[in-house]
């Protein structure tokens, strides 16, 4: 736990207790993360000096902005202990349905002149309506959200391919996109991408929407014991509800940036990054089991993913070491957490 | 007959409609199926679908016993593929008879891997499997340098022998089965695991060693994905670096289908075996009734839905219809 949140009663005690070393203060800061990101980089500057240059540092930024969209909806449903595997599928879902209206190759939304606006509207829509199901499902039919959201996962990745298969030629993507579009995904402004401007937006309403608003005490308090949130007033469904309302939301957004990066509306769109999305919010510090959460956090854990895939992509690793590396490294920031959670509850 | 017994009757059925859910879905699956293909309700087809369902299920049942303690284990794909790349990269050579419980070891350090990260390390469940997930994929595709693995004639022959007129496939599920089913319902060791999952604060205070107990069932997935992975294996000639990928979410969905709760203490292995077996016949349906294959995972997706629905929906229904037969009726 941070050491911002866990300031216990006992102040007492903390005045008597003997001055903690220097590591394990590290080890207990909220910013440990983004300390390991920067030991993690400085080792790959000295293998890989190309790292280090403003285009690499930029290249990681703009890749990094989708994963970090998805990952704030996914840090909403963690906060009162849920999942939304269905993560991947909106992705999915959300590219090819926005594509379809849009591509030049007789898209849905071509006659109305403002295929973009009603591109858009799509993305956002299905991400809305896939986390409205999701929500619906698990406050009003009490299905356990694991579930729930593992088989709306196989229902929209399978819906995403039926329906390119069905709508385009070749059966695979959505391509020739408005340029206006890609642009969303792509172009900068005075060097600064769109999507950053994007995703920073994003983040920084979730973030007040978390630590300003009631609703996002409601969160924490659902995560940290709903019976009890519930006793002290707290409407649970419709908060739960809506905390998969906006992971959906967020993965919309999400697959906007990554359609317009790809410049194809495609049903593969984020089929492996589940676990990226789950693994980046937990190495961060979100807690599976509800509570504890924070955009920031997430926002670490992302950067962190990011980095460590960069550098293992610019030492040339083959598929294999790319993946025992990048399992080595969460399970290392899960021991790590662990660790930490231990010497919490010692004090 | 009066409006009162009328009723009565009425909620009667209604109990034992809940009560018998996931069967029924099973039976009405089978009458559309068999309607629509004349090739779908034969004995020959039942088989293969069983043969079909055997790897799944075995793993399932691995499966069943991990969700039972309130954990989870996604990395048993991963496990499949190390026992896929070890078993066809270096011990072709070997006897089936020394080469295959060789492997199986290897399925169970697996398991223990992810037991000794969760049980001494306290490290979540789902973090520790999902990292094991890469790493074990990761040494499997340095092994096989991302190609295709094959294996020895033996290997398949087994694939395709039959023992007592049953197929090699059904006799592994049958005795996986057994094993489970009698260590569960007639062991010490089974009704810990059941305590251990419905409350281990409780069962540790009961004396059980829970740490044991967390440990062993990773033990058991792991040698239940290795023995799984062997049985797909020997179906399927070659194993591309794909194989196992993503198998845990057809596993998970198997086990939820049968009955076991996610949150641990509910549960059991003969669910699991008819959870596998149901989303097998639903694959085979389509295929025999010549659905488009784009159709399938929405198909399979909406039945494991309704079947959970109804599961976490039944118990509650269940209890306001049972209690409302002990109050005074008006009438």
């Amino acid at each position: 736990m941070s050491s911002t949140q866990s300031i216990t009663p006992g102040s007492a005690a903390e005045a008597t207790r003997p001055q903690r070393s220097f590591a394990v203060r590290l080890l207990m800061s909220e910013y440990l993360v983004l300390v390991l990101t920067a030991i993690y980089f400085l080792v790959m500057w000295a293998l890989v000096p190309s790292i280090a240059t403003a285009d690499t540092l930029l290249d990681i930024l703009a890749a990094m902005m989708p994963l970090l969209v998805v990952a704030i909806g996914q840090t909403f449903v963690l906060i009162v202990a849920g999942i939304d595997l269905a993560a991947p599928s909106i992705l999915a879902a959300a590219s090819v349905a926005g594509a379809s209206m849009m591509t030049g190759e007789g898209g849905f939304a071509l006659f109305t002149g403002v295929p973009i606006g009603v591109g858009i509207l799509a993305f956002v829509g299905v991400g809305l309506l896939i986390g409205l199901l999701n929500g619906v499902c698990v406050t009003r039919l009490g299905m356990p959200p694991f579930i729930v959201t593992l088989t709306t996962m196989m229902f929209f990745s399978g819906f995403a391919l039926f329906y390119t298969s069905a709508l385009t030629d070749d059966g695979s993507s959505f391509g020739d996109l408005p340029s206006a579009f890609v642009a969303i995904g792509q172009g900068t402004w005075h060097g600064v991408p769109y999507s950053l401007a994007l995703a920073g937006a994003v983040m920084l309403v979730a973030h007040l929407t978390l630590s300003r608003t009631v609703f996002g005490s409601w969160l924490y308090a659902i995560g940290r014991n709903p019976r009890a949130a519930a006793i002290s007033g707290v409407p649970v469904r419709r908060a739960v509800l809506w905390a998969f309302v906006i992971s959906g939301l967020c993965g919309g957004i999400a697959s906007i940036i990554y359609t317009g990066r790809l410049e194809t509306g495609t049903p593969v769109l984020g089929q492996r990054i589940l676990l990226d999305i789950v693994g980046s919010a937990v190495i961060g510090g979100v807690s599976l089991f509800g509570g504890k959460g924070r955009v920031t956090w997430t926002l670490y854990g992302v950067l962190f993913l990011s980095v460590v895939d960069k550098g293992l992509q610019l030492l040339g690793l083959d598929l294999a070491s790319v993946f025992a590396i990048k399992g080595l490294v969460i399970l290392s920031a899960a021991v790590l957490d662990a660790v930490r959670h231990r010497l919490t509850l010692r004090g | 007959m009066s409006a009162v017994s009328a009723g009565g009757g009425n909620r009667s059925t209604t109990l034992f409609v809940l009560r018998n859910a996931p069967v029924l879905l099973f039976i009405v699956l089978l009458a559309c199926f068999g309607l629509m293909s004349d090739r779908f309700l034969t004995v020959t087809n039942f088989v293969n679908i069983v043969i079909q369902a055997a790897h799944i299920g075995i793993i399932a049942i691995g499966m069943t016993f991990v969700l039972l303690i309130g954990g989870i284990d996604l990395s048993i794909g991963a496990n499949m593929y190390i026992v896929a790349a070890v078993l066809g990269l270096f011990l072709k050579d070997l006897p089936l008879a020394i080469s295959f419980p060789l492997v199986t070891l290897i399925g169970l350090a697996f398991g223990a891997v992810n037991a000794w990260f969760i049980t001494r390390l306290r490290v979540a469940a789902f973090i520790t499997t999902l990292s094991t997930l890469f790493i074990g994929r990761g040494i499997a595709l340095y092994f096989s340098g991302n190609k295709m693995v094959g294996f020895s004639p033996e290997v398949l022959a087994l694939g395709r022998a039959s023992y007592f007129g049953v197929p090699s496939a059904i006799w592994g599920f049958a005795i996986v089965f057994i094993a489970a089913y009698v260590t569960l319902s007639q062991t010490t060791f089974g009704r810990q695991i059941y305590a251990v999952g419905a409350d281990p604060d409780a069962a540790g205070k009961a004396g059980i060693d829970v740490r044991r107990i967390v440990f062993s069932v990773y033990c058991i997935a792991g040698v239940c994905a290795a023995i799984g992975g062997l049985i797909s294996l020997s179906q399927v000639a070659v194993a591309s670096s794909t194989f196992g990928f993503q198998k845990e979410f057809p596993v998970i969905a198997a086990t939820v289908l049968g009955g076991t709760s996610l949150f641990g203490g509910r549960g059991g292995v003969l669910g699991t075996v008819f959870g596998a077996v149901l989303i097998q016949t639903v694959e085979n349906g389509l295929v025999m009734t010549n659905a488009d294959p784009y159709l399938y995972p929405l198909v399979i997706s909406i039945i494991i839905f309704i079947a959970v629905f109804i599961d976490s929906s039944r118990n509650s229904i269940l209890e306001r219809l049972e209690r409302r037969q002990i109050r005074v009726e008006r009438v």
